[in-house]
């Protein structure tokens, strides 16, 4: 996998170059254990951490996107991917002023924000939400993320979904996109957050080879 | 992978496969999630009451947890309630959900108290204390735990959130009857 794929001539293509050593971290930080603590709980990145089966949040996604009905479904469609975009922007900005962060990606950042965003879908994949590779980006702008293994996938085991259903994938990419362009990090959620927004373009579980995030402005 | 045994319990065998780049426990995939993932998508069980939304997310933790504990007492040939009580409590630790102490157990009924709380402390850390309950995921995993230790079917359980940290109370508490 490599992050210069983009066309030589496009706009964007600088912004693909990085520093950043994705194999370097994913081989240290996909060994990094998870160990909760004597109240059974994972205070970690300043949240509390669970370790879920992920068939358990996909169960839940499926059954409920399922039995809305029609006239619901991208509402509650829009419900999960707001779960995950929020996640990903508290946790994720827990993540990139970590201890763990500033020992292993950080001295590989030499140009904030884009470097940072290289590093996070790098942290995304050690740590098992996606395979995933920033593949666009036009900074402050646009970014397009192309996940080439996901769990959120293995709602379908036969056929074709018609729905893209990677719903947490898609609003991580959001508010990777928030932490990196959507100004300065508030913990309330109330100025940085939903800055960005992410369609799934396509999507393993509707048949493509991979699936594809495009995230624009909110 | 690294194994790991948890007091006298529970043994996690983690592995990372790069070529999915996918985590997994005793051969199940895992993922990291936090608070706000887990709260939110709590909410969203709340408010769905077209379609019971709150049934729905603790049956899905039923039908998980059953699958993983009977699946593990299988494999490690756990035969007696009481060890299976207690794997059922160091799992339920292991994922970051909380402290529960299953204080009885019988075929038809049971009681249990959770001393810390995932779903609870991060609801209450993310937006205040609440007066309902809001641990549907812990009411499916006591579920599903029970039909596992007790080797009975899914559904065989319904349980009852009778006290909880949400609310203020130190300690959350759980109602077991078989229906």
């Amino acid at each position: 996998m490599a992050v210069n794929r983009a066309v030589e001539t496009a706009p964007y293509v600088s912004a693909l170059y990085t520093t950043v050593d994705r194999k370097k971290i994913i081989d240290a930080l996909s060994k990094l254990e998870v160990i909760n603590n004597d109240e059974g709980l994972i205070p970690a990145f300043n949240v509390f951490v669970n370790q879920m089966p992920a068939r358990f949040w996909t169960s839940f996604s499926e059954r409920l996107t399922r039995k809305v009905g029609p006239d619901l479904v991208e509402a509650a469609e829009w419900l999960l991917v707001n779960a995950a975009q929020e996640c990903g922007y508290h946790t994720g900005h827990g993540i990139i002023t970590s201890d763990e962060w500033n020992a292993i990606v950080a001295p590989m950042v030499t140009r904030v924000p884009e470097d940072v965003l290289h590093g996070a879908f790098a942290v995304f994949t050690a740590w098992g939400w996606a395979k995933s590779e920033v593949v666009e980006l036009i900074p402050n702008e646009r970014m397009v993320v192309h996940a080439y293994d996901y769990y959120e996938a293995d709602v379908v085991r036969y056929g074709e979904r018609s729905r893209p259903a990677a719903f947490m994938v898609r609003g991580v990419c959001a508010a990777f996109m928030d932490l990196a362009y959507g100004g300065p990090y508030d913990p309330t959620g109330q100025t940085g957050l939903r800055t960005f927004k992410c369609v799934q373009t396509k999507g393993i579980e509707c048949g493509d080879e991979y699936g594809e995030f495009v995230v624009t402005r909110a | 992978m690294t194994t790991m045994r948890l007091s006298d319990g529970l043994v996690l065998k983690r592995n990372y496969d790069p070529r999915s780049s996918r985590q997994s426990i005793n051969g199940e995939q895992y993922v990291l999630h936090c608070h706000h993932f887990a709260t939110l998508y709590t909410q969203l069980a709340d408010d769905c009451g077209m379609l019971d939304g709150k049934k729905l997310m603790a049956e899905v933790a039923e039908d998980t947890f059953c699958d993983i504990l009977r699946d593990y007492y299988a494999e490690h040939q756990v035969t007696g309630i009481p060890e299976r009580v207690l794997v059922a409590e160091e799992y339920y630790a292991a994922m970051g959900l909380g402290l529960m102490k299953i204080r009885c157990a019988g075929p038809e009924t049971g009681e249990v108290e959770l001393l810390a709380s995932h779903i609870d402390q991060g609801w209450v850390k993310k937006w205040g204390q609440r007066e309902e309950p809001v641990n549907f995921v812990t009411g499916g995993f006591v579920a599903g735990a029970f039909s596992a230790i007790f080797d009975r079917a899914p559904r065989t359980y319904e349980v009852r959130e009778t006290r909880s940290i949400v609310a203020g109370a130190d300690t959350s508490k759980f109602e077991v009857s078989a229906s």
